[in-house]
């Protein structure tokens, strides 16, 4: 493995298109210069990040695939394309419309559009474009509609690695794609990944991402991105975060179009000393764009949340309708969860709302339910059930909804067996 | 069935410092129909909490569910035991449907126990199949509500049914609805307790006794006739009668205050 230095990521950049590399240069620049992320800083409120990205290195080569085929790509289905990405290297790249960067020419590994991560958004950032130097990219052409999901698995395998796959997707006027990307890597093996996932879509283009994040228990994973919708397009992302010891999602929505939305779904559920990160930033820049969050989580032992969401309205984004809503299940002592929603407002004709709660176990539904016989374990295993479902029934795609629920379920399992209160 | 379907000795109750039942005595005999009426905080509906075993609770006493003594039992074991509250409020339970509801109830109930047949009987004739993949309570109305807990009561099979305020907040034409379910689920296995401010359900069901509640006791009893007494004069009357203040403060609008806190 090669230590994260100036010189590796020339060495990197080697060979690849001109542009490219002066992106790199430009990363490894601002990474040399850029502290580790400052825990009293905004952006890291109530977080401790617990590693140094310097103690981390580049792997030269790919290391085995897991073993198995992973629960998402069981569950989906017929797949447009199917990409694998394993330490940063994809691997397997197939399907109209899908490739992977270190095959494709400096035109693919332009953003898509105005969306693009940029590199001084913090040193995990940086870093990313400063040793990235793979990914994947799918390009739907104007008028396309593709109706099966892509599928992008991103595994990241060797010990104290720091993994950087890109995604690009890039959708033109009026086309419409699902990706699916799935996370994942062992656990008891600590390593750092830095996914970057930038979506830009045309004017009527309508992407969604639907992200299943299970990366192993000692992984850091720094998840970043940006989607940005066109005049009368739609963005979509639904995340479920179950895995990680500490997993963010950095989260920019940019609605650029007029009649441009946004919807952003979350699940997500923590337990032992996991550490589940969101913050998202919706930014309505034109007139009559509307936009939805919706995240639910729980967290139970020792673990932590936190949810920090800004929807932004420009001058210019009149008309906006926007709501965000985020609410947590403290199902331990222990654990906790943060909700901070925050609306900024530069128009004067919009409708925002937001809404926001933590709490435990909801005591009324509790008695209701062991009114008709149900033990308390029972009751309130319901309940958390009936929490999830929410959300889940809100997911595009639904053959994913019973793996993920069973998977939220085996977690709340784990918790009422240990520790619960 | 030998002895009474439920059969309350001696209860007291309340929350905290505040006495709000303070000695009940009552007997719901299997196959009967039991109205309890009362002004507001009479402690009618502590009585239901405290009967069905409501966590923030103290009791003291005894009350017997075809035998056996539910007090300081936890709330699904007297479930268990046969006694079914039709809540005055039923709570909703988001993202649950009513079918995943019966499902876990039949679980909880065991197999054998004859659920799944009882539940199908009552899907059909409660008109249920629109609500089983519904939210339980959620978005229903309130004569919606209220069918949904008969439609439970008669697909659990309860010894002792206790119904709150069962035709609150209902229109005329649901109210007759309900007391008409009611009547129809008398039974030689199960005795009714149905509680209620108003006298109108009681032209469409006939309790075999009335019992009156003030000021947390049972003050009179008697056949249907009592109910058309109070309709006539009023709970004022019947209290200046027995020498009852009815302004103390122990009421369970308090009481629910006090509960929430």
């Amino acid at each position: 493995m090669l230590p994260l230095t100036q010189d590796t990521a020339a060495r990197a950049a080697t060979g690849l298109p001109e542009p490219v590399r002066a992106r790199i240069e430009h990363g490894a620049a601002l990474y040399e210069k850029m502290p580790m992320p400052d825990p009293r800083g905004e952006d890291w409120r109530y977080v401790e990040l617990g590693m140094d990205l310097d103690d981390a290195a580049l792997p030269e080569a790919p290391g085995a695939p897991m073993p198995g085929e992973g629960v998402v790509a069981a569950a989906l289905g017929e797949v447009a394309g199917r990409a694998l990405s394993v330490d940063g290297f994809t691997v397997e790249a197939s399907g109209d419309g899908l490739q992977a960067l270190h095959d494709a020419g400096a035109a693919a590994w332009e953003a898509a559009g105005r969306a693009g991560i940029p590199a001084d958004l913090d040193r995990f950032a940086a870093a990313h474009h400063a040793f990235g130097r793979d990914g994947v990219r799918v390009d739907v052409p104007a008028g396309t509609a593709v109706g099966a999901p892509y599928l992008i698995e991103v595994q990241a395998v060797t010990p104290g690695s720091l993994v950087l796959p890109r995604i690009v997707v890039a959708a033109g006027d009026g086309a419409e794609a699902a990706v699916v990307v799935h996370y994942r890597s062992p656990d008891g093996v600590a390593l750092t990944a830095v996914p970057h996932v930038e979506v830009g879509g045309g004017a009527n283009a309508r992407v969604s991402v639907t992200v299943v994040q299970t990366w192993g228990d000692q992984t850091t994973a720094i998840s970043q991105h940006h989607h940005v919708a066109g005049r009368d397009g739609a963005v979509e992302l639904a995340e479920t975060g179950l895995g990680g010891r500490f997993a963010r999602l950095h989260l920019t929505v940019d609605l650029d179009g007029p009649g441009a939305d946004a919807r952003v779904l979350g699940l997500y559920f923590g337990d032992r000393q996991q550490t589940l990160d969101y913050r998202a930033f919706v930014n309505h820049n034109a007139p009559n764009t509307t936009s939805d969050m919706f995240l639910k989580g729980a967290v139970g032992d020792t673990a932590r949340s936190v949810f920090t969401g800004l929807i932004r309205i420009e001058p210019a984004g009149q008309k906006t309708n926007a709501h965000q809503t985020n609410r947590n299940l403290v199902l331990s002592d222990g654990a906790e969860a943060h909700s901070v929603p925050n609306l900024e407002i530069l128009a004067n004709d919009v409708r925002c709302g937001h809404g926001s709660a933590v709490g435990p176990l909801d005591a009324e539904q509790r008695y209701y339910l062991m009114s008709r016989g149900l033990d308390r374990a029972a009751a309130d295993r319901l309940q958390v059930k009936g929490f999830f479902e929410e959300v889940l029934t809100r997911y595009r795609h639904q053959q994913l909804e019973p793996p993920l629920r069973q998977a939220a379920m085996a977690k709340y399992a784990g918790i009422i067996g240990g520790s619960a209160t | 069935m030998s002895g009474p379907a439920l059969s309350i000795t001696g209860l007291q109750a309340g929350l905290g410092e505040l006495q709000i039942l303070k000695g009940v005595d009552l007997e719901v005999p299997f196959g009967e129909v039991h109205a309890l009426m009362g002004p507001n905080g009479s402690g009618k509906s502590t009585l239901c909490h405290v009967l069905m075993g409501k966590p923030e609770y103290h009791a003291s006493g005894s009350a017997r569910v075809g035998g056996t003594d539910v007090l300081g039992l936890p709330v699904d074991e007297r479930a268990r035991l046969g006694l079914f509250e039709a809540f005055q409020y039923p709570v909703e339970v988001p993202g649950v449907t009513l079918d995943d509801l019966m499902g876990e109830i039949a679980q909880a109930a065991g197999s054998g126990d004859g659920f799944g047949d009882r539940m199908a009987a009552a899907v059909a004739e409660l008109g249920m199949d629109r609500f089983l993949e519904r939210p339980v309570n959620e978005g229903l109305s309130g004569g919606e509500k209220k069918r949904s807990e008969i439609f439970q009561l008669m697909s659990m099979a309860p010894k002792v049914a206790i119904l709150d305020e069962i035709d609150s907040g209902l229109d005329i034409d649901a109210v007759r609805e309900v007391a008409a379910a009611v009547e129809a689920m008398r039974s030689p296995a199960l005795g009714v307790l149905l509680i209620t401010h108003y006298s109108r359900i009681l032209r469409y069901v006939t309790p075999d006794r009335v019992h009156v509640m003030m000021a947390g006791r049972i003050v009179r009893s008697g056949g249907p006739e009592l109910a058309e007494e109070l309709e006539a004069k009023g709970y004022d009357a019947i209290a200046a009668d027995l020498g009852i203040d009815l302004s103390e403060p122990e009421d369970d609008d308090g009481a629910d205050f006090l509960a929430g806190l």
